[in-house]
């Protein structure tokens, strides 16, 4: 892999014995792990393990029965949910959670909602100021949709795209944010071979040319070796390892919960 | 995979904004103005009337469908928030010296700009009903503000002055200029520009205003927060919009859009006179027809809440004044068809076919008709933002 140019203003996220009780079922146990600066990590388990919950608690969505997550030193637990964008953490989600009759850009330009200001007045009235501000993120908006592949789409509405498209769009979305820590959701959940090795050569491109941490949850193992440099794996909510992908993948716990749970992955 | 860096970059290049197409849409739009800022000129007063009644439901329609259209919020409240306005505006530029009824006194375009502004403070007051429910639910809950509407219009009649008289809202004046039959006399062409030519004037410029803030909105980031939280709540926090916060917001400006339709139907009435019923000018009849303007025209679309105005206002009115003509619809009070009648028959019938066969309404349809005339697939970039 060649050696990303790191933004100086890269900060870990430190996952602190988070736990997280839905009444008695525990989906989250004392789990703690670290994301370092530039780093691509993944979050791997069989379903129900507690991913998508371990990104609702990062993300603010759940808060934590216990524990605590720090982005630098950024106290995240507790914080409104909203103020994540503005910390730098961009979101794309598991199923892409875009607005179907909007096109391309006006949903990628929604990413940058954190980074301009403006209400009702000054957007009605189209002050000076608020016209080139829309310009200068749009063209910004309009180069991170062709670094995803996006260009030939930008003015097309969502719905009417490809499944892979929909999906590289909502990433773009959350790139818009100029995010420094980019949580993925199972980006290439639905995806055929093709479009899931597109993904994993997006995903590393991203890594090098933007010089950001990336936190993704993903199923597929083929896709988890090629691209991350470390793997916590999780299972019913536990953390049952964490290190390179060569050494989780021969973990035998880790052998054991894919295997117990029939899962096609390992 | 395009191998471009994503570095960020520096001031973006210039790109040429001048195209042939803007051109024509330039030229269309003076096209527009020159013509309705003639009509006075040729049609006479009680056409007149008709076309501001429309543009006072082209003003609520254009509030109604930035809540409902793009802040995915239904409200059945809108036609007590033209009673907000309209007592508003009556109140405050009232005189001070009346014995049964309250005033301020305040100058006439203060007052219609302070009836705009309480207008969205009781907005913002229901935010938070507003942004705990959803749907059918918050149509409903909505509804209970007209009933409360009714209750209060009647009850407060030293602010409205009661259902028996209502009472009369101060001449609107701009720098002393009054929008009435007084003041300096004024002709063009041979005709007298007169209150309703005044009105008429008036009532141009504040729907082109409210057209073109809204249009405005609807563009740029408040409208792409309004989608986004209309669209999926979960995603529209994670890229940092606030999602009561917008939804507040949202309500707040339709409100105020109602208030100022509110303050048009007083001017035009030259009367505040609360409903007996719920079904009057502020009642439940009205809230539906502003639900039918932005259905016809097609959810969100700031210009087809303008044409379903057109067609909900504008039917009525034109009916009865066509059949005034050619005596269509007999003597009056014979319990047949008259012209509002029919004409919510026919509006009703659109719905219908709006909803079966075209749920993007007549902005949909128009961008189809435009689109023919375009090579570039550029007019789906219109689909939510026109
Ligand atoms: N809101 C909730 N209320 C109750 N239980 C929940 C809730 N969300 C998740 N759970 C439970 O928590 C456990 C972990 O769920 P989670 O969605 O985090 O798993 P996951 O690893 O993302 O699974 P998948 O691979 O299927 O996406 C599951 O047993 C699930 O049923
Ligand atoms: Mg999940």
């Amino acid at each position: 892999m060649s050696a990303p140019t790191l933004r100086e203003d890269l900060v870990e996220l430190q996952v602190d014995s988070v736990t997280l009780a839905f009444g008695g079922l525990r989906a989250l146990d004392d789990v703690s792990f670290t994301v370092e600066p530039g780093t691509v990590h993944a979050l791997i388990g069989p379903n129900g393990a507690g991913k998508s919950s371990c990104f609702n608690v990062i993300s603010g969505v759940y808060r934590a029965t216990s524990g605590r997550v720090r982005f630098g030193d950024t106290e995240l637990t507790g914080q409104r949910p909203h103020r994540l964008a503005k910390l730098g953490i961009g979101r794309a989600f598991q199923n892409t959670a875009l607005s179907p009759h909007s096109t391309v850009l006006d949903n990628v330009m929604l990413g940058r909602h954190a980074l301009t200001t403006g209400g009702f007045l000054s957007c009605g009235l189209r002050l000076p100021w608020t016209v080139r501000q829309e310009r200068r993120h749009t063209e910004r908006a309009v180069e991170i949709c062709e670094f995803l592949g996006l260009g030939k789409v930008l003015h097309a509405p969502v719905a009417a795209l490809s499944y892979g498209a929909a999906k590289r769009t909502d990433v773009a979305r959350a790139l818009a944010i100029e995010p420094t820590l980019l949580l993925l959701d199972e980006p290439a959940a639905g995806m055929n071979a093709v479009e899931t090795a597109e993904m994993a050569a997006t995903i590393r491109d991203l890594r090098d040319a933007l010089g950001i941490s990336i936190l993704l949850v993903e199923h597929d193992m083929n896709l988890v070796m090629g691209i991350a440099d470390r793997v916590t794996v999780l299972d019913f909510g536990k953390r049952i390892a964490d290190g390179t992908p060569s050494e989780v993948q021969a973990d035998p716990e880790v052998v054991k919960a894919y295997l117990g749970s029939g899962s096609e992955d390992a | 995979m395009e191998t471009t860096t994503l570095i960020p970059t520096g001031p973006p290049a210039t790109r040429p904004r001048r195209s042939p197409a803007r051109l024509v849409r330039a030229a269309a739009w003076i096209a527009l103005a020159v013509l309705l800022a003639a009509l006075p000129l040729y049609i006479d007063t009680a056409w007149l009337k008709a076309g501001q009644y429309m543009m006072i439901g082209a003003v609520g329609a254009i509030g109604l469908t930035l809540l409902t259209g793009q802040a995915g919020q239904l409200s059945l409240a809108h036609a007590f928030f033209l009673l907000v306005g309209a007592t508003a505006y009556t109140v405050l530029a009232g005189p001070t010296d009346e014995e049964r009824v309250i005033g301020l006194g305040l100058d006439p375009g203060l007052a219609l700009m302070g009836a705009v502004l309480i207008s969205a403070l009781v907005g913002l007051a229901f935010a938070p009903v507003a942004g705990r429910l959803r749907g059918i639910y918050l149509g409903v809950a909505s509804l209970s503000l007209v009933f409360l509407g009714l209750y209060f219009g009647q009850s407060l009649d030293s602010l409205t002055g009661g259902t028996s008289t209502g009472r009369t809202p101060a001449t609107f004046e701009l720098f002393g200029f009054p929008f009435s039959n007084g003041g300096p006399e004024i002709e063009v062409l041979g005709v007298p520009i007169r209150q309703a030519e005044r009105i008429w004037y008036l009532f141009l410029v504040l729907t082109a205003i409210a057209f073109v803030l809204a249009r405005g909105a609807v563009r740029g980031r408040v409208g792409r927060s309004w989608r986004a939280v209309r669209d999926n709540e979960a995603a529209a926090t994670a890229m940092g919009v606030g999602v009561a916060r917008a939804k507040a917001g949202a309500f707040a400006v339709s409100s105020a859009f109602a208030g100022l339709a509110g303050v048009m139907t007083v001017l035009w009435f030259d009367i505040l006179k609360p409903d007996e019923s719920e079904y009057g000018t502020y009642g439940i009849n009205v809230s539906i027809a502003f639900l039918a303007m932005v259905i016809i025209g097609g959810l969100g679309s700031v210009p087809g809440a303008v044409v379903g105005a057109l067609i909900v206002n504008g039917l009525p009115q034109a009916l009865t004044l066509f059949s005034g003509d050619l005596g269509w619809f007999g003597e009056t009070g014979g319990g047949g068809l008259t012209p509002i009648l029919v004409s919510s028959f026919i509006y009703g019938a659109a719905i219908v076919v709006v909803v079966l066969f075209e749920p993007g309404g007549l902005a949909a349809i128009g961008r189809r008709l435009t689109g023919l005339f375009r090579a570039r697939p550029r007019e789906i970039t219109r689909e939510e933002t026109s």
